[in-house]
């Protein structure tokens, strides 16, 4: 049995969505700016996409900007901020466990003689929405808090550091890849300014994501060119893509959240009662129907990794992006978790196709391994 | 002249064509036959393109006025 439990990383994509991608890919033959006919329908497809993603999150179509993915998003939310709204100050504020593509961003932008604010989590990951509105000065132009953290699953609380940001006249960004179309998501109830979405979190198609903002809110693009996306994002629409994603969307469904919620808590107690001296990473509430990060005593998560990998099923030890470095996550470190402890750690992150059955087999395998390697470290 | 009773408006200003057409095509769409849909666009190709593009898929235009830097269309769903 092959077993895919790494859906925080990529998502396999859905054949409603490949039907509508492969049908595109034959059909559409113009170019979604171009004025003729052919144009036209592509711009269409394009169009009702936008749609479709707008209504998902209570916006309007012309507040969606496509773009390549998540990282361009988070990339064209703290950039094209910082650069359009200088003029006021030069102060953002992001949280220490965001994604390396906020993380990163912000470190170049202290280059540009900006001043990033990291704010630190507590002990299950979670954002004090007190210390956002401590951290708020006058020079303050932006605050990025992610809806749900891509390691523990942490759901922070984006609603209440929206209300502060709005009373406060400072822009809030919230990276949403994780949590798109599997926690609510309103900009007008949360106050939310900008929001980072993407496709192939949700079984739609790699390479393509859209960055909402706010009707009204300037930001300098990172991309110049033909001016498509409003200015915002110029480069040739990627069509099929697009409309793929607006298929993911469309087809996005609440009972999967619910059936998800269930595994992962039949895993999280089967494990615990199977093995000793497991540690769940991050909260049991307010956790992203999908996320499993676990940690086991004396055992590395790479060996861990290494070992099921062989076995075919397929996890990862932290996000996808920063599972190659030898370096503990900078998520589970800002959380408190010792460094030794955090080497530790694995992610196990389901799917809306993920059955019961798979995760008794990952549950069978994990714990032959870890007694086996606890073997190996302190015989007898 | 009989006054016209707007439905819904569309802002399609700083929207290039042709996502500004088909914004109001797909947004016509959406309304009930008869039924008048305001849409603001920008000076330029815009103008000129997005009205013949809508009275190609056979809506009526009912009027177009300059405001300021923008236009205001008045189009009645088919």
């Amino acid at each position: 049995m092959e077993v895919y439990l790494d859906n925080a990383a990529t998502t396999k994509t859905d054949p409603q969505v490949i039907k509508v991608m492969f049908s595109l890919q034959e059909s559409i033959i113009g170019n979604a700016s171009s004025l003729h006919k052919l144009g036209l329908k592509a711009a269409n497809e394009v169009e009702k996409s936008r749609q479709i993603i707008a209504q998902k999150i209570n916006a309007l179509p012309e507040e969606i900007f496509f773009t390549s993915g998540g990282t361009e998003s988070n990339n064209l939310a703290l950039k094209g901020v910082a650069f359009a709204a200088k003029g006021k100050g030069r102060h953002i504020i992001v949280s220490k466990i965001e994604h390396p593509s906020i993380i990163e961003t912000a470190r170049w932008l202290e280059k540009q003689a900006f001043e990033i604010t990291y704010l630190g989590v507590d002990k299950e990951g979670f954002v004090n929405p007190d210390d956002v509105e401590k951290a708020i000065k006058k020079e303050t132009i932006l605050v990025s808090v992610m809806h749900a953290n891509n390691e523990i699953g942490t759901v922070e609380p984006i609603g209440e550091i929206g209300a502060i940001c709005r009373k406060r006249g400072v822009y809030f960004h919230a990276d949403a890849c994780q949590s798109f179309t599997k926690l609510k998501l309103d900009v007008k109830k949360q106050n939310l300014d900008l929001v980072t979405l993407n496709a192939h979190k949700i079984h739609g198609p790699r390479g393509i994501g859209a960055l909402y903002v706010k009707k009204g809110i300037k930001i300098e693009p990172i991309l110049h060119g033909g001016n498509q996306e409003s200015g915002f994002r110029s480069g040739t629409y990627n069509t099929e893509a697009i409309a793929g994603f607006g298929k993911a969307v469309e087809i996005a469904n609440t009972s999967d959240i619910k059936r998800m919620t269930e595994l992962r808590d039949y895993f999280i107690r089967k494990i615990k009662n199977s093995i000793e001296d497991v540690f769940l990473n991050g909260p049991q509430e307010r956790r992203l129907c999908n996320n499993i990060n676990l940690g086991f005593k004396s055992v590395s998560g790479k060996k861990l990794l290494s070992e099921l990998n062989k076995r075919d099923i397929f996890i990862s030890t932290g996000s996808a992006c920063s599972s190659n470095k030898l370096t503990p996550s900078h998520v589970l470190l800002a959380m408190g978790i010792e460094p030794e402890a955090a080497k530790e750690a694995i992610r196990i992150s389901l799917s809306k196709w993920t059955r019961q059955e798979e995760l008794d087999f990952v549950i069978r395998n994990l714990t032959g391994i870890v007694q086996r390697q606890r073997k190996i470290k302190c015989p007898g | 002249m009989p006054r016209i009773s707007i439905s819904e408006t569309l802002d399609l200003s700083g929207v290039s064509c042709p996502q500004n057409y088909a914004r109001a095509l797909l947004k016509l769409a959406g309304m009930g036959p008869g039924a008048v849909l305001q849409i603001i666009i920008d000076d330029g190709e815009p103008v000129k393109n997005v009205p013949p593009a809508l009275k190609e898929e056979g809506h009526t235009i009912i009027s177009l006025k300059k405001m300021g830097e923008r236009w205001i269309l008045l189009a009645r769903r088919a």
